[in-house]
C-alpha cells in the first residue's frame, strides 16, 4: 500500500496561505483511505455478530478468498481503466470466452495445464489489444467498444461452449481448489507454513512503512505523528496476523488464490505508484489534454491499459473455469459490474484520475463479505442484490458529500 | 534592442495559416532573441495564439519559414518542440489537478531509473526550480487541486524550466489572476529573462505587457501591424496599432 500515489482528492481551491487543509492535506488523504479499511472492518464485525461467529470460521475465510478472487483480479484491471477515465463492460463475456477456449484446449486438444494457462493469458492480451485498438487509435469511446465486446464475446462463448465443457485435469482444477502444500506440517491444528507467511508479511509491512517514513524524512517532507504511525503499523500487522491465524486453522491452509491475488496487488501497486506508466495513467485521467500536450503518449497508455485488463480477464477465465471444473457459456455473467462496483466502493472517481489498487481490493472484499455474510444468514439472493446495490449507492454518495464538504470548507 | 550579434533565437518569416475559409495569419514576420521578452498583442482573433501554437508545435504553418538559431526547422509536434528546447505555458494551463506539484512539473518527462520513478530527485529539482522563480508553493507534494490560481500559474511556468529550455511561450499567463498573483507571475517572467531565455508573452493586458516586455509586436487581422520598443512607446500608440487606427506597412515598421 505504501507504494500507492498519495492522491488527495479535493474539489476546492485554497485562498489563504497555510490553511488547516494544507497542513493536514496528507493526513486527509490517508484518513479517507483508512475510512475504506474501517468500513470493511465494521462490516466484518457486524456480520460476525449477526452470523453468531460463523463468518470468520477458518474454512469460511478460505472460501471467501476463493469465491471472490475473480472480483479482486478484475478490479485491479478495472481500477486502472477507471482511473484513466474509461470503463470496461466486456470483461464478464471475455472471461466466458477464454474459459471456454481453455476448457476445449485441455479437454479436446489435450494441452497441459500450464500451456492452457499461457494460452488464456495470450488470448486475453489479444482481446485487450483488439478493444484497445478501437479505443486508443480509432477514438471510439470505451463504453461503446466494450459494450460491443460484451455482446461479441458472450456470443463467441455461446458458440464455442454451447452449454458446458468439463475440465478433468486435476492440476488445473487444483489452482482454485488447492492450498499451498502444508510441507511444514501442523502445530496443533494450525498450518505452520501459513503462519510463517503471515509473520514474513508482517515484517515486510513494518519494513516498508519504516522505509517510506525514512524517505519522507530524508526529503524534509511532513511525516505522520509517531502515535498515528505506530497505530497504523500495529493495525496493519494485526490484520495480517488475524487472517493468517484464521487461515492456518482452515482445512487447506493458504489458498493458492490468495497467493495469486496478493502477488497481483503488490505488483500493480508498484506499477501505479512507482512507474512512469502508472503516473501517466493518473495524468490522463486527471487531464487528458494536458497529458497529451506534455508529451505523454496518451494513445499508447490507453492501448496498454486495455491489453492489461484483457490479460487479467484471461487469468479470471482460468480462475473461474478451475473453480467450477467446467467451462460454462454463462460464466462471468455480471462480473464487469462486480468489478466496477468494487472500484467505486473503493474510492475511485467516476470522472477518472483518482483511485487506488488497494481501494479496489477492499471494495471487492466489502462486496464479498456482504455476499458471504448474507448467504450464511440464509438471506434470499434477491435481497442480497438489493442490499449490494444500496451499499454501492451509499458508498459513492458518502464519497461525493465528503468531497463537496471539503471543497466548500 | 537592436543588437544584431548572431542569428536570433527564433525567426519566423512570411508565416501564413488558413482554417478553412478563414485566413488566420498572412505573411507574418516574428523574431525573438535570447535575454528578451517579446510581447505578442492584438485583438481577439488577430492570430496571436495561432502564431504561438506554431512555436509550440501544436499547429504547423501553411507557408513560411521558421528558424531556430539560424537553422531552418519544422516544429511538427509538442514533443519535437520540447526536443528543440521550446517550452510552452498553454492558456488552459495543461496541468493535471489530481497530481502533485512535482508530478506536474515532470509530466511527460519523468526521471526514471530502471523503469522506476525517481521521486526523491524530482522533488529536489522541483524545489530548486521553484526557488529560482521565487515562487511560494507550500509543498512540492501538494496536489494541484489544492492550489490557488496564481500558484497554479507558478507551477505552469516552473514546468517550462524542466528540460533546460531556451525559448518559453506564455499564452495569457495573467488572465484570471488577482493583482498580487499577477505581480508574482510577472516576477517569474523577469526571472526567465534573467536566466537568459527568450520569452514570448501573449497578453490582453497592456499594463502587464508594458511592465515586463522589451519589445511589443502587434498583430491585426493576421498581419503584422507594428513593432514597438516597450520602454519608448506610449499606451496610446500600441492601442492605436491594435485597433487599426494606425496601419503600419511591412518595411515601414517603427522599430526593428
Amino acid at each position: 500500500m505504501s507504494t500507492d500515489l498519495n492522491l488527495v482528492p479535493t474539489g476546492g481551491k485554497l485562498t489563504t496561505g497555510t490553511s488547516w487543509r494544507e497542513r493536514f492535506g496528507g493526513l486527509g488523504g490517508n484518513a479517507r483511505q483508512y475510512g475504506i479499511f474501517a468500513a470493511l472492518v465494521v462490516i466484518i464485525l457486524l456480520f460476525q455478530a449477526m452470523t453468531g461467529g460463523r463468518l470468520l470460521y477458518p474454512d469460511n475465510v478460505a472460501a471467501l478468498v476463493n469465491q471472490n478472487a475473480y472480483v479482486m483480479v478484475l478490479a485491479i484491471g478495472m481500477v486502472m481503466v477507471i482511473i484513466a477515465g474509461h470503463i470496461d463492460l466486456s470483461v464478464g463475456s471475455v472471461v466466458a470466452t477464454i474459459g471456454g477456449v481453455v476448457a476445449i484446449s485441455i479437454h479436446d486438444w489435450g494441452l497441459s495445464w500450464y500451456a492452457a494457462v499461457a494460452l488464456a493469458l495470450v488470448l486475453g492480451a489479444a482481446v485487450g489489444a483488439w478493444q484497445g485498438f478501437w479505443i486508443a487509435y480509432v477514438g471510439i469511446p470505451a463504453f461503446i467498444v466494450t459494450l460491443a465486446g460484451m455482446l461479441v464475446f458472450r456470443g463467441l462463448a455461446l458458440a464455442i461452449v454451447s452449454q458446458s465443457i468439463p475440465v478433468l485435469d486435476t492440476t488445473f482444477n487444483g489452482i482454485m481448489a488447492n492450498s499451498l502444500p502444508n510441507f511444514l506440517g501442523r502445530v496443533g491444528n494450525a498450518d505452520v507454513l501459513t503462519l510463517v507467511i503471515g509473520v514474513l508479511l508482517i515484517l515486510a509491512t513494518i519494513w516498508a512503512q519504516l522505509r517510506a517514513r525514512t524517505a519522507l524524512r530524508k526529503h524534509n517532507l511532513a511525516v505522520e505523528a509517531v502515535g498515528v504511525f505506530v497505530m497504523k503499523v500495529v493495525l496493519a500487522s494485526a490484520g495480517i496476523g488475524v487472517v493468517a491465524w484464521l487461515l492456518s486453522r482452515s482445512t487447506g491452509g493458504s489458498p493458492i488464490a490468495l497467493v495469486i491475488c496478493a502477488v497481483l496487488v503488490v505488483a500493480y501497486s508498484f506499477v501505479m505508484g512507482r512507474t512512469v506508466f502508472g503516473r501517466h495513467i493518473y495524468a490522463i485521467g486527471g487531464n487528458r489534454q494536458a497529458a497529451r500536450l506534455s508529451g505523454v503518449n496518451t494513445r499508447s497508455v490507453d492501448f496498454w491499459i486495455f491489453v492489461n485488463i484483457g490479460v487479467l480477464a484471461g487469468l479470471t477465465g482460468v480462475i473461474v473455469t478451475s473453480r467450477l471444473g467446467t467451462a460454462l457459456a454463462a460464466a462471468g455473467d455480471g462480473f464487469e459490474l462486480d468489478a466496477i462496483a468494487a472500484c467505486f466502493i473503493g474510492g475511485a472517481a467516476v470522472t477518472g484520475g483518482i483511485g487506488r489498487i488497494s481501494g479496489a481490493i477492499v471494495g471487492a472484499l466489502i462486496m464479498g463479505v456482504l455476499n458471504q455474510g448474507l448467504s450464511i444468514m440464509n438471506v434470499d439472493p434477491a435481497w442480497t442484490k438489493v442490499i449490494k446495490g444500496l451499499v454501492l449507492l451509499l458508498a459513492v454518495a458518502y464519497d461525493l458529500v465528503s468531497k463537496r464538504r471539503a471543497g466548500t470548507q | 534592442m537592436n543588437e544584431r550579434g548572431g542569428a536570433p533565437l527564433l525567426s519566423m518569416r512570411q508565416i501564413s495559416k488558413r482554417f478553412g475559409a478563414v485566413e488566420a495569419l498572412s505573411g507574418v514576420d516574428f523574431e525573438v532573441r535570447a535575454h528578451e521578452v517579446v510581447a505578442l498583442v492584438g485583438d481577439n482573433g488577430a492570430g496571436k495564439s495561432t502564431l504561438a501554437r506554431m512555436v509550440s508545435g501544436v499547429l504547423q504553418p501553411d507557408a513560411g519559414i521558421i528558424e531556430i538559431e539560424g537553422q531552418q526547422v519544422s516544429i511538427s509536434s509538442p514533443s519535437v518542440a520540447h526536443e528543440m528546447r521550446i517550452a510552452t505555458v498553454f492558456q488552459d494551463l495543461a496541468l493535471a489537478d489530481n497530481l502533485d506539484v512535482t508530478a506536474n512539473l515532470f509530466l511527460g518527462h519523468e526521471l526514471r531509473e530502471n523503469g522506476m520513478l525517481q521521486d526523491g530527485r524530482m522533488e529536489q529539482i522541483t524545489r530548486d526550480v521553484l526557488a529560482k522563480l521565487a515562487s511560494r508553493i507550500p509543498s512540492v507534494r501538494t496536489p494541484l487541486s489544492a492550489l490557488s490560481a496564481g500558484q497554479r500559474q507558478s507551477v505552469a511556468i516552473a514546468r517550462t524550466l524542466i528540460g533546460d529550455p531556451r525559448l518559453v511561450v506564455l499564452d495569457e499567463p495573467t488572465a484570471a489572476l488577482s493583482a498580487v498573483q499577477t505581480a508574482e507571475v510577472l516576477t517569474h517572467i523577469e526571472r526567465l529573462r534573467d536566466l537568459g531565455l527568450g520569452v514570448i508573452l501573449i497578453s490582453h493586458n497592456m499594463t502587464d505587457v508594458r511592465a515586463v516586455s522589451d519589445r511589443i509586436e502587434v498583430l491585426r487581422h493576421g498581419r503584422n501591424n507594428g513593432s514597438f520598443d516597450a520602454s519608448r512607446t506610449s499606451f496610446e500608440e500600441i492601442l492605436a496599432a491594435i485597433t487599426g487606427a494606425t496601419h503600419v506597412e511591412p518595411g515601414l515598421r517603427s522599430v526593428g
